[in-house]
Formats: structure tokens, sequence, C-alpha cells
């Protein structure tokens, strides 16, 4: 009996994962649709990019700045021992710039930017103010999705540079701090073993991490049902969708570049 | 520009809408001529502002018939329906002010996306404020204003464009009478100006039949009484005649019926 119903229960969160991911799936095709010919409403735009990046700027700065200096302390132990201090720089570099920077700023993103997204066009959604656009002629996609995506794509990209780079700093300063390890000595250790693909694996990732945040939260925003009551389901389930969708995407991607 | 003589403005018939099952409009039926006044009365929760919407094409009917302008709304696809809405004005019941945007620019919208130039999108627009009373409020945003000058920019922008067909959800719910009376002389005085077709969704009985040449009452999900507004109150239907006077006695089985209606039924929106 309550085998059963565990098992209806089940069935029915399946069917609705199934939904929803149907539906991002189609809200992506229609963004891709109104993209052709390639047409962006540039003052949205702009002023989503000018909202996101005074949103996420100072709060990836601060992570960054831990994150690079963190990996140096979890290094430490194994420098010492043997005494790699040559690679200091390599390895965090190595860790942050593929793997690291991405995936964490791409989730502070979903949590700080794609979330007051979700809320934003969920209470859009609820104050009939969809509908408004509707009435008025102007196809909700193009003019409230497509510019979100995009701005969210551009931001998380510069983000992650930002983010790239601060950790750099957090990464030598400590090294100076708990290892003695002058900067250039890092810098090197960096510039010597890595190279631009090392980079641009990680830029690669936060252009589709951004995408993928961008719809999940968009999604979510746009078929918020209930009220009030909804927008804060919506900004759940987004921002679930999006750390799901992210973990997904970086093993799929770093899967298929290995 | 408006449609052709002996065509309707608005064609309903039998249309039925029903939201995850529950019956909200079971088949109505609805003329309203090229420059007449029709006002919509009838209990809350009653399928007034689905009616409105599915007139504006926002959402589809699940049964019947809706021509609007010249176009069938069934029928029509997402270009048709972007290209009619263009000639429709739109009320919102809760106003559906942009709220990232100043009263000013949401008055602006609508001629923004249509391509009028710059200088006569300022002078329409401050024309548009003075005639709803709020001049001076240009810069305030909407989250700044009260639900009655919320009210007065919706109306201000449903207008602005000059539309040949405008639908209000509500202009006066919540207003003082000296407002209301101020906002149907504005409706007159816009109509008389453009020769537009209105629709008028209110729950303020008196003030929209002086205003509209039609009253239609939504009972039922079906239209159950339509006829001249001067006739409303003295009509044969005993439910219409008591809701329109808003005497309890006789009024008795609508009151029970639309608070049943008032309910909402689970998951649904309030
Ligand atoms: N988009 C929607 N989804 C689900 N139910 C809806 C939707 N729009 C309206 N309803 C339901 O339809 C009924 C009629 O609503 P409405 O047209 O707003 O009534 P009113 O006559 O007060 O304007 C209500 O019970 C409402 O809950
Ligand atoms: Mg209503």
């Amino acid at each position: 009996m309550i085998f059963r119903r565990s098992l209806t229960q089940l069935g029915g969160r399946v069917m609705a994962m199934a939904r929803d991911v149907g539906g991002v799936f189609v809200l992506t095709m229609e963004v891709l649709r109104a993209l052709i010919p390639p047409r962006l409403d540039g003052r949205e735009t702009v002023r989503n990019l000018y909202k996101m990046g005074n949103r996420s700027v100072p709060i990836v700065v601060l992570t960054a700045l831990f994150v690079g200096g963190l990996m140096v302390i979890q290094f430490a132990a194994f420098v010492k021992q043997f005494g790699a201090r040559a690679l200091v720089g390599w390895g965090t570099g190595y860790a942050v710039f593929r793997e690291v920077g991405p995936i964490l700023i791409g989730l502070m993103f979903s949590g700080r930017v794609g979330a007051n997204n979700t809320a934003e066009l969920a209470t859009m959604t609820v104050t009939e103010q969809v509908d408004g656009l509707q009435a008025l002629a102007i196809d909700p996609i193009r003019y409230l999705v497509v510019p979100r995506v995009v701005a969210m794509m551009i931001m998380l990209v510069a983000l992650t540079v930002i983010g790239d780079a601060v950790a750099l700093i957090g990464t030598m300063i400590m090294s100076y701090v708990v290892l003695d390890i002058h900067p250039y000595t890092v810098w090197y250790s960096l510039v010597d073993n890595l190279g631009p693909s090392d980079f641009l694996h990680g830029i690669s990732k936060s252009l589709v991490f951004g995408a993928a945040i961008a719809l999940s939260s968009c999604y979510f925003g746009l078929t918020v049902r209930g009220g009030a009551v909804g927008v804060g389901r919506a900004v759940n389930a987004a921002v679930v969708g999006a750390a799901v969708s992210i973990c997904f995407l970086d093993f799929l991607m770093t899967y298929l570049t290995a | 520009m408006t449609a052709r003589d002996g065509q309707a403005a608005v064609e309903l018939e039998g249309v039925g809408k029903a939201f995850g099952g529950r019956r909200v409009l079971a088949g109505v039926s609805l003329t309203v001529p090229p420059g007449g006044r029709l006002g919509i009365i009838g209990p809350a929760a009653g399928g007034k502002s689905v009616l409105l919407k599915l007139i504006a094409g926002l959402q589809r009917p699940d049964a019947g018939a809706i021509r609007v302008l010249g176009h069938d709304l069934v029928a029509a696809r997402e270009p048709e329906l972007a290209a009619l809405r263009k000639r429709i004005g739109m009320l919102f019941q809760n106003y559906a002010l942009f709220d990232f945007l100043s009263v000013a620019d949401n008055v602006a919208f609508p001629l923004l996306h249509a391509g009028v130039a710059a200088d006569e999108i300022d002078a329409r627009v401050a024309a548009r404020l003075r005639a709803v009373g709020l001049a001076g409020s240009e810069s305030k945003m909407p989250a700044e204003l009260s639900g009655g000058m919320k009210k007065r920019v919706g109306i201000a922008r449903a207008t602005v464009a000059r539309a040949e067909l405008v639908l209000y959800d509500e202009p006066t719910a919540g207003l003082d009478p000296v407002t209301t009376s101020k906002i149907y002389d504005l409706l007159r005085a816009d109509q008389a100006e453009t020769g537009s077709t209105a629709v008028v969704v209110s729950s303020d009985v008196a003030a929209v039949a002086a205003f509209a040449d039609t009253i239609a009452m939504l009972h039922d999900g079906r239209i159950r009484w339509v006829g001249a507004a001067a006739g409303l109150f003295d009509a044969d239907d005993l439910v219409v005649r008591s809701f329109a006077r808003g005497e309890e006695r006789d009024g008795a089985a609508v009151l029970s019926r639309s608070v049943e209606a008032a309910r909402p039924a689970p998951g649904a929106w309030p």
C-alpha cells in the first residue's frame, strides 16, 4: 500500500521533471528561433548586464580571493613534503581555470542573479505584466528572455575571467604568506605550464553554464503557478534546476574533452 | 480604420473556456457593433476577466468562435494575432504596469514599439497623462503610486495608441465616486474622438450602466441577459434585476452562487 503510493509519487515526480526538461528545451528552441535573424533588444540587454554585473562582481571577487588562497593551504603540506614549490602556480591555476572557477562562480551566479531573475519574471507573470506585453503585441521571448539569456552568458564569462584573475592574486598572496614563495615564481609556474586551452576550457564551460542558468531561471519564472506563493516555489525550482544542469553539463564537457 | 459597416467589432459565439477541468465560460455569445459601448457585469470570479483576455487574443477558447475587428481569433496564428493586438488597447484588472519603467515610459511603451517619432511620443504621453490627471507624476515608478493612480496610468497606456477597440477590466474598482465619474467622462471623450469600440467589465453596475449603451450580464458561464443599459434595472429577469440593484432579498441566489464561484479551485489563481 505504502509501496504503491510512493511509487505513484515517484511517477508523478518523474513526470513533472520530464515536463520541466521538455519545457526548458522548448524555450531553448524559441530563443534560438528569436535569434534568427539576430535581433536583440539592446536597451533590455544593457539594462540586464548592468544590473547583473552590479549585483555579482563584488561577491565573485571576494569568493575568488578566498578560493585562490584556500588552494594554497590545501597544497601547502604537499609542497613542504616534496619541495614542489615550482608547482604551486600550475596546480592551483589548473584547478581554478578548468574546474573550480567556472563551477563555483556558476553556482554563485545562479544563486544571486538567476534566482533574482526568476523572481522578477515570476512576479511579472503573476501581476499580468507578461500578458500586458503580449497585449501590446510584444513577444515576451524576444523582449524578456533573449536579452536575459545573452546578458547572463556574457556576464558569467566576464565574471569567470575576473574570478580567475582574482583567484590568482589570492594564490600569490597566500603562497607568499604560508610558503614564502615569491609571486613571480607562482606566475611563471602558471604561464610555463598552462596554455590558452586550459583557460578556454573553463571559459567555454562558463558560456554553457550561463545559458543553462538563464534558460532554467526564465523557464521557471514564466511558468509560475499560484500567485505570490508560487514565486518562491519557482525561485527554488530554478536554483535547483540550474545546479543540477551545471553539474551535469560540467561532467559532460569534461568527459568529452578529456 | 474601424471595422467595415455591417461587420461587428467583436463577435463571440458559443465560447467556452475551462481551467484544469473547471468550466469558467460555458457558451458565451455576444456581439458589439463598431463604435459600440458594451458593459459586462456579473458576480466575482464569474469569468469576466477571462472573457476580455479571450477577446484580446491573450488566451484561446476551448470551444466556440471569436471574431475581432474582422479576424478569426481561433484560426489566427501568432503573427496575425500580434498585428491585431496593435489595434486593441487593454486595461488589465491589476493594471499590469511594467514595474521597471516610470509612469511616462509605461505610457510611451506602446508608441515606442510602434515606431512613433520621439517628439510625437513625448507630446502624446504628456497629453494622455494630463487627461487622466497625472501630469507631474511622469518620473514616478509604479511602486510609488496608489491603486487609483495605477489604474489611470493603465488607462492612459491602453488609449495612447488610439486603438480601434479598447477593453477595460474594472476601470474604476476601488475609486471614489468623483474619480469614477471622471474616468467614465474620459472614456466617453476618448471614444467620441477616435470612434473606437469599448468593452468595459465593471462591478460598479450603476456607473457602467450610465456609460455603456448595452449591458450584458455574465452568470454561470453564460450571458444571462443582454439589453439596453437603460433597461437593466427594470429587467424582467429577477436574478439580473436584483444583481443590478444590489438587492439582497431577491439576490440571495445570485449571491450564494457567486460566493461558490469565488472560492478558488485547488491550485487555481487567486
Ligand atoms: N490563467 C488561469 N489559470 C487558472 N484559472 C484561472 C486563470 N484565469 C482565471 N482563472 C479562474 O477563472 C475564474 C474566473 O476568473 P476571472 O475571469 O478573473 O473572474 P472575474 O469575473 O472576477 O473577472 C476564477 O475562478 C479564476 O480562478
Ligand atoms: Mg476580473
